[in-house]
């Protein structure tokens, strides 16, 4: 916090967010003002009680947020949700991804978190009679997981009639792809985001990923690095909601998972298919710990059923049920299998920080049932 | 102050005593304690505290007689408050009636867990007209973390709406089930997006005045209260102050505008010996803000409602649903009994996996 010294006030311009001190010739934030109790802004300032309050109110006017209603959102609700066109995936989240929150997408290696990234940067750049937002995409990629050759097939597969030679590089001259390989990196490219979305007219943020660099760099069984770590990871979560609610957007996130080494108690969790649980010693995770899954608002899960089968979970949404989807990757994208007509729906549903997500290792690697508080080791990777 | 004692409308005798004790103006009796003055004066200790109320200055006295209260006088006060329903009658009953109005309540949970949906569903209880019950208030939403969804709260109203509609019986209900419609829901419920704990801040030290121009609102969200403060703070007692002022302005506004105040909080990992276990957060100072505390768990798939902390009803623990029509009981009569230490974990239940329900 800036030390304040002895200030006189000048309101020459009430709707600014500075105030200019006479006496020191230097400029504050007045919203520093706000964290001060009444009686030191007295002392600051040198004015009475009365005259305090009155600024304090002045201030507070100027800071505070606009109000609105709920009415009022509502009537704007053609623009709420971005389609993912998955038509099963849609409808459960009631129209898509919710503009001006944070989706993430986790899941292990190789079930197609970053194919579904890519996918989503050729809707956003669709007219909006297609159901795509008509801009330009902002992809910040930490892991090289990006290829300019499968977005441009992706495109050309999924809408073989719409998109001509021209208009595909057209495509790909919208999506702007950032590369940053360390937190600070991301953290000051976050912050200068505004910048980058109203210049490339961006309509959909996607960061690829947010695990990789926070856990090259941090290690956590090292005292001090977990509270560092949460609160890398707090700014970034602000950040970006700020920028998607400021700008009407949606942010897409991905994460990787991590082991959680259980006590060897019975665990378990939903499963829609039908497998028996066997006893094991562990299960895995989304990675970043209990205060990421805090910070995002909706949580999409990929995961392995076995060899050839994959499903998408939704483990944490404000408007969708706990639901699995089942899905495969193909030259196209995404694309869901089986009849979501008749969807069963459960009104159940476990804490997604400790949803167990299925690993295609190779031998069975069972879902274990859950106690109640996590008690056990927690080793984050 | 120098107003002779002669002058006061006390009775004739007391003023005798007073006089020939040797006090003649009010600057002699200022600052005396009404035990001295019974003894200099030889006037009974009733006497003398009128006679010192009487003299010192107009406001003081008027001050010590608003901020007396009796409790029967409370006792009333609380009945005619009410309290918002959740629709989860079983929560309810745990909650003596509902949340109350007037006190502030706060959450917390897990994630997922459903925090927000309950916060959304109290959000619309709280405009169900009088006549069926409810309190046909405003609510307010300040929401700092961005998932209030409207399309949330549209489901949850109509549905409300819709339930209001089966219950309505006689002329008055079906009159005012006109009023309580969805478009007349979401206007009623007002939307504030902070972003950060100064925004946070700045909209509390407005909110009094904006209490006092909406006299119709019944519940103020703050969901949630956590996320702005965990991670801009280097200086950790900066922000216990905060958030401890954060909290007296909001008890003050429950009680002098009759509002219900709920805060949402979340939960962080402790590890101690070894173990980790999932806590509230924003520290253990923050355990005495709230007046009542609501802790939202999960036990395997189910989600369980605790009130830990209430000054007015025991410790419970009960079962609840999120279902597309919002916050509700769940249908089954398999509640756990009302365990009075819920932090006991029941590992000898885990032998079925839990059946798969068709809704």
């Amino acid at each position: 916090m800036t030390q304040l010294s002895k200030l006189d006030l000048y309101f020459s311009f009430p709707q600014c967010f500075f105030l200019y001190s006479v006496c020191t010739g230097r400029l504050y934030f007045l919203q520093d003002l706000l964290s001060l109790t009444p009686i030191e802004v007295m002392r600051l300032a040198g004015q009475s009680y009365q005259q305090v309050l009155v600024l304090l109110k002045s201030v507070s006017q100027s800071c505070a947020p606009s109000m609105t209603t709920a009415l009022e959102v509502w009537k704007q609700r053609a623009d709420l949700c971005f389609s993912t066109s998955l038509p099963g995936l849609d409808r459960l989240l009631q129209g898509g991804l919710s503009r001006g929150t944070l989706t993430e997408v986790t899941g292990p290696s190789g079930c197609g978190k970053s194919q579904m990234c890519m996918m989503l940067s050729v809707l956003a750049t669709l007219p909006k009679s297609m159901g795509g937002l008509d801009s330009g995409v902002i992809y910040i990629d930490t892991e090289s997981a990006f290829s300019a050759e499968r977005l441009l097939e992706i495109a050309q597969s999924r809408f073989p009639d719409y998109f001509s030679k021209e208009r595909v590089l057209e495509m790909a001259g919208r999506v702007h792809v950032f590369r940053e390989l360390t937190c600070q990196d991301l953290l000051n490219r976050l912050k200068r985001l505004d910048e980058d979305i109203i210049s490339s007219k961006a309509g959909l943020v996607i960061l690829d990923s947010v695990a990789s660099v926070v856990r090259k760099e941090y290690d956590t069984s090292l005292p001090g690095n977990l509270a560092h770590r949460s609160n890398l990871l707090g700014q970034e979560a602000a950040t970006l909601k700020y920028l998607a609610q400021a700008f009407r957007i949606p942010v897409v996130l991905t994460n990787q998972i991590t082991t959680h080494v259980g006590d060897g108690g019975e665990r378990g969790a939903v499963s829609f298919t039908g497998v028996p649980s066997e006893e094991g010693s562990g299960y895995v995770t989304a990675a970043l710990g209990n205060t990421w899954s805090h910070s995002v608002n909706t949580r999409l899960i990929f995961q392995y059923v076995d060899a050839r089968q994959r499903q998408i979970v939704i483990a944490k949404s404000p408007v969708a049920p706990f639901a699995v989807l089942n899905y495969s990757v193909q030259k196209e994208g995404i694309r869901l299998e089986g009849n979501y007509d008749n969807q069963e729906v459960a009104h159940q549903g476990t804490d997604p920080g400790l949803q167990p997500i299925r690993v295609w290792t190779g031998f069975n690697y069972n879902l274990m049932k859950d106690t109640c508080a996590a008690s056990g080791q927690l080793k984050l990777l | 102050m120098q107003r002779a004692v002669s002058s006061y409308p006390f009775a004739p005798s007391v003023k005798v005593k007073l006089l020939n004790a040797g006090f003649h103006s009010a600057a002699d009796l200022c600052d005396l304690r009404p035990l001295q003055l019974s003894k200099e004066a030889g006037i009974s200790q009733e006497e003398a505290v009128e006679v010192l109320q009487a003299v010192r200055c107009e406001p003081g006295q008027e001050r010590a007689a608003a901020s007396q209260l009796t409790a029967l006088e409370l006792l009333e006060r609380e009945q005619e408050l009410g309290s918002i329903v959740t629709f989860c009658s079983a929560l309810d009953t745990a909650l003596g009636g509902g949340l109350p109005v007037g006190k502030t309540t706060e959450v917390c949970g897990a994630p997922g867990v459903g925090k927000t949906q309950l916060c959304i569903q109290l959000a619309v209880d709280a405009q169900i007209p009088v006549c069926f019950g409810g309190l046909g208030g405003k609510s307010l939403y300040i929401d700092t973390e961005g998932s209030f969804l409207v399309q949330r709260a549209v489901d949850i109203a109509q549905a409300a709406v819709e339930h209001c509609g089966l219950l309505a019986e006689d002329a008055e209900q079906q009159e005012s089930l006109k009023e309580f419609t969805v478009e007349t829901v979401l206007s009623n419920l007002f939307l504030v997006r902070c972003h950060d704990y100064v925004e946070l801040l700045a909209e509390t030290y407005l909110l009094a005045d904006f209490l006092a121009h909406h006299p119709e609102i019944r519940l103020v969200v703050i969901d949630s209260i956590a996320f702005p403060f965990r991670h801009d703070f280097d200086d950790l007692s900066q922000r216990t102050r905060l958030l401890n002022g954060l909290a007296q302005q909001l008890i003050q506004m429950a009680t002098n505008h009759n509002v219900a105040v709920i805060l949402t909080n979340q939960m962080t990992t402790k590890v101690w010996n070894g173990h980790s276990k999932l806590v509230p957060a924003l520290g253990e100072s923050w355990g005495h803000a709230a007046t009542q505390r609501l802790i939202l768990h999960w036990e395997g798939t189910n989600r369980l409602a605790s009130l830990y902390k209430s000054p007015s009803q025991t410790e419970a623990t009960v079962r609840y649903q999120i279902t597309a029509q919002g916050f509700r009981d769940v249908p089954h009569s398999n509640q756990p009994k009302a365990s009075v230490d819920p932090t006991v974990s029941q590992s000898g239940s885990m032998s079925k996996r839990p059946r798969m329900e068709e809704v």
